[in-house]
């Protein structure tokens, strides 16, 4: 692999008592659109500060090109950050706001205003360049903020729950647009977010960060598909955890149900079985990775049917998502008795 | 509160409060056109006592050199003042001591700053004069600044200054370009309240001032009116004074309620 | 925020503030522990004697009367503050912003001319004599310029508005449900106001009494102009010490003396505010 564009080795940073930052390693590559996700206080936002240089890490390294930049001041760093709140300033108009940082380079007038002129065009906001921050609308505003950093062209754009202040429609389309110009651009992006359908939608890799520890790394593909933890298993979509214990290689339930995982736990060890909804399929033999549940709840959403099962072999009730053709096929209604089956290749275990 | 009061007895409380505090400005006032220019007797309209005054070399003299302190004071006053807010709210632990430096100018009783502030220029053997005068309406003036702007900063949005660094501004850059235009109206707000203190101010005046007749300003020239006996001029003097107070605190009061763009 | 503290922008303003406050007052407070000089001067030797003068009984009837017109003063203007108050936060909401400026107006003219007007009024050809004359009052008015009451109103009169405003601040901010609920609960309106409403606003009753008391005790311009200098002030006698006495010292400690009874009383204050908002849990 070629010199990765950015490389968090060992980074710390600590609040007082707090340890928030605690070892983080990360290589980011040119062109990625990468994704920190976490719960608040995982530490992705003091992560993001220190890339901008808002924070100095307490130890470790930050190095950007093959240059290490963790002491160098925010307004000297080829990074640039989207401010949460946006962050625009309310007496200048939307143009004067975006050429504010090309200003500060001291750009030629001429360049500054086709600079100006041209990102204001991707942005589709040309006809609103003399308005002031506060005539425009939310989604507007989000706009001019991704413009007035992408304009200086950073090696880095750090976007800070860019589409956390959206409602929930416009966020949809945000999230398309933003993969977007991330790809006409060609500028590396990362996104701090603690909405992980947001980060699973739109970023090449995700990082999960958990008490300032990075949990795992990878495309949402992996971490949805392979979660390494428990924490992961549960933080990234739904999962159903079914308590067990290893014996013999195999993994048994309370009931006595046989379940095989993809990788099993050590001897004699308890732990969980961890399989999603949509991997549990109606019907099927009784036997390994089999269970017999009663119906509770069943719910309807549109592209699929939630159905929610009682069963010995769990104390948590199961979930299962049926496509509409798969609950066309065969109608469920409370009470009813059903036999599910699943893979072992889709179920993880994770000790407890 | 609404339905706990009966209102018409908070009606009766309010005008006459109302009465208590108007009645005796609007009698001087109206006294300043009486062509008798006694309280006792209207004799008619005319305002033959404010051109007496502005026939009065002694009284133009002092209200000169008013203004010299006030406008002086006022912009060294904002300049620090303002300064002193920006690096005050900038910090995020905030000291008691500093705190309790910074307030004292409002609180500690005029007649103490006065002699304090004339022992410390005479023991230093400071001639005495206007300039003595500004020199210790900066002390308060500066303080009334800094706690205007404050007030306002107290909801400013810091995530602009930290965007601006990020935009490549140095903190010079940032403090000109991004945060004293926001802090604007505030700024003028303090300014024009340090201006109509300063207009205003008697008593430290009055001690720090020197002997010599020609550093007396107007709020002094009107105390030794007064105790030298009513006369119509100083009604016509007190409605000008009273009239520009009120002026200029009603344009910073609008400034300062007037809100940001963008908040 | 920026780790750096822009120290360059305080330094300024905090220099002013050294210079011309801090070290004056520091001066002052060594000022009375200094011995008077035979010829007004000032001599370098340590002694307690100002500070002893300042509980002399030659002085105590002095500051008894202060005291008394100081402490009068701030009573009156905080029942008839405290009541204007109460009507402005009761009136509708769009009205109280006008009508607290239209309150606080007057503070912000200037003081000699607003005790000036006093005088106008009260003055033995002033305004109130007018009238009374005018509606057949032929006998004598009792002398109302230059008496301790003319001081009191002058005092009360100035003040005032800075004591609405007090005043206005906790119960502006006090949620009208409260006292529906305390209604609803079963207390009458008066039950009500004195369990619910006035302790919740006790701050602004002290912030206001503290004030109007020390500025008062402090005056000497009123006084002079009301009270005809039939009497004194603390005010008025370190004027004296400093204008006409010539005694430094002696006018130092009772600065100092002035300050401490200030400084005990905020102390007071910020005792009763915190009771008040229950806000003791800072330790």
């Amino acid at each position: 692999m070629t010199q990765p564009l950015l490389t968090i080795r060992g980074v710390e940073k600590r609040f007082g008592a707090v340890q928030a930052i605690d070892g983080i390693d990360l290589d980011i590559q040119e062109n990625e659109f990468f994704a920190l996700l976490g719960a608040s206080g995982s530490g992705k936002t003091t992560l993001l500060r220190m890339l901008a240089g808002f924070e100095l890490p307490d130890g470790g390294q930050i190095i950007l090109d093959g240059k290490d930049v963790s002491r160098v001041p925010p307004n000297h760093r080829p990074v640039n950050l989207m401010f949460q709140s946006y962050a625009l300033f309310p007496h200048m108009s939307v143009a004067q706001n975006i050429a504010y940082g090309l200003e500060m380079e001291k750009l030629p007038k001429a360049q500054i205003k086709s600079r100006v002129d041209e990102i204001l065009e991707v942005i589709q906001l040309a006809h609103l360049a003399a308005r002031k921050p506060d005539q425009l609308s939310g989604g507007q505003r989000q706009r001019v903020a991704l413009a007035r950093a992408l304009v200086k062209r950073p090696r880095l754009l750090l976007l800070d729950e860019p589409l956390g202040a959206l409602d929930k429609k416009l966020r949809g389309e945000m999230q398309l647009e933003l993969k977007r110009i991330q790809h006409e651009f060609g500028i590396t992006f990362i996104i701090v977010t603690h909405d992980q359908e947001e980060a699973l939608v739109m970023a090449d890799r995700v990082a999960i960060l958990q008490d300032g520890k990075l949990l795992q790394c990878g495309t949402p593909h992996e971490i949805y598909e392979q979660p390494q933890s428990r924490f992961a298993a549960d933080f990234i979509g739904v999962m159903n955890f079914i308590p067990v214990r290893e014996e013999g290689g195999k993994l048994r339930a309370a009931d006595g149900s046989i379940i095989a995982a993809a990788a099993s736990l050590e001897p004699g060890q308890a732990g969980v079985a961890a399989v999603r909804p949509e991997r549990l399929r109606i019907g099927g033999a009784a036997g390994e990775n089999s269970l017999i549940g009663t119906v509770t709840a069943t719910a309807y959403h549109g592209l699929d049917l939630q159905v929610h099962l009682k069963s010995p072999a769990s104390p948590d009730p199961v979930l299962m998502r049926l496509t509409a053709d798969a609950a066309e096929a065969r109608p469920l209604k409370a009470g009813d008795s059903v036999t599910i089956h699943w893979t072992a290749r889709d179920t993880r275990a994770f000790p407890v | 509160m609404r339905g706990t009061a009966n209102p018409r007895l908070m009606l009766m409380i309010l005008s006459a409060v109302f009465a208590f505090l108007y009645i005796p400005i609007s009698v001087l006032f109206a006294l300043s056109f009486n062509e008798g220019g006694l309280p006792t007797a209207w004799t008619g309209f005319s305002v033959k006592w404010y051109g007496a005054l502005f026939r009065n070399g002694d009284i133009m003299g002092a209200a000169l050199n008013t203004l010299i302190v006030a406008v002086v004071s006022t912009i060294m006053a904002t300049i620090l003042g303002t300064l002193l807010a920006v690096g005050v709210e900038i910090r995020r632990r905030k000291g008691r001591f500093l705190e309790t430096i910074i307030f004292a100018p409002m609180i500690i009783p005029d007649i103490v700053l006065a002699i304090a502030l004339l022992s410390f220029f005479s023991l230093l053997n400071v001639t005495m004069g206007l300039h003595t005068v500004i020199v210790s309406h900066v002390v308060f003036n500066l303080a009334f600044v800094c706690s205007v702007v404050r007030a306002r900063l107290k909801t400013f949005d810091w995530s602009i200054v930290e965007a601006s660094t990020d935009l490549g501004a140095p903190m010079p850059v940032t403090l000109w370009r991004v945060v004293l235009p926001v802090m604007m109206p505030a700024v003028i707000a303090g300014a024009l309240l340090a201006f109509t203190l300063s207009l205003d101010e008697f008593i430290i005046a009055f001690f720090t001032a020197g002997a010599g007749r020609d550093s007396i300003t107007l709020p002094m020239q009107i105390f030794a009116m007064i105790r030298f006996g009513v006369t119509p001029e100083i009604n016509a003097l007190a409605a000008i004074v009273m009239t520009v107070s009120v002026v200029i605190l009603a344009i910073s009061q609008r400034l300062n309620r007037g809100g940001l763009p963008g908040q | 925020m920026t780790d750096r503290k822009p120290l360059y922008l305080m330094t300024p303003a905090l220099a002013w503030l050294t210079a011309f406050m801090v070290v004056p007052c520091l001066l002052i407070l060594a000022l009375g522990f200094f011995r008077r000089g035979i010829y007004g001067g000032i001599e370098y030797t340590f002694t307690l004697e100002n500070i002893a003068l300042v509980f002399d009984p030659l002085y105590a009837g002095i500051f008894l009367k202060s005291a008394m017109i100081a402490g009068l003063s701030a009573l009156i203007a905080v029942v008839i503050g405290y009541a204007a108050a109460y009507a402005i936060a009761a009136a509708p909401q769009r009205r109280q912003a006008t009508l607290l400026f239209f309150a606080v107006l007057p503070f912000w003219s200037n003081y000699l001319v607003r005790t000036y007007a006093w005088i106008v009024m009260l003055n033995r050809e002033g305004l109130i004599a007018g009238i009374a004359h005018g509606l057949g009052w032929g006998g004598e008015l009792p002398k109302m310029l230059y008496t301790e009451s003319a001081v009191v109103i002058g005092l009360v009169y100035n003040y005032l508005p800075f004591v609405i405003l007090a005043c206005y601040a906790p119960l502006s901010r006090l949620n009208p449900e409260i006292a529906e609920a305390s209604r609803d609960l079963g207390a009458s309106g008066w039950t009500t106001f004195r369990r619910v409403i006035l302790p919740a606003t006790v701050p602004g009753i002290a912030t206001g009494f503290v004030f109007v008391f020390v500025l008062s005790i402090g005056n000497f311009v009123t006084p002079a102009l009301l009270g005809g200098g039939q009497f004194q002030m603390i005010g008025n006698l370190i004027y004296a010490q400093f204008l006409t006495a010539n005694d430094w010292p002696f006018g130092a400690a009772l600065s100092i003396f002035l300050i401490a009874i200030m400084m005990g009383l905020l102390t007071l204050q910020t005792f009763a505010t915190e009771r008040a908002s229950g806000a003791r849990r800072e330790e």
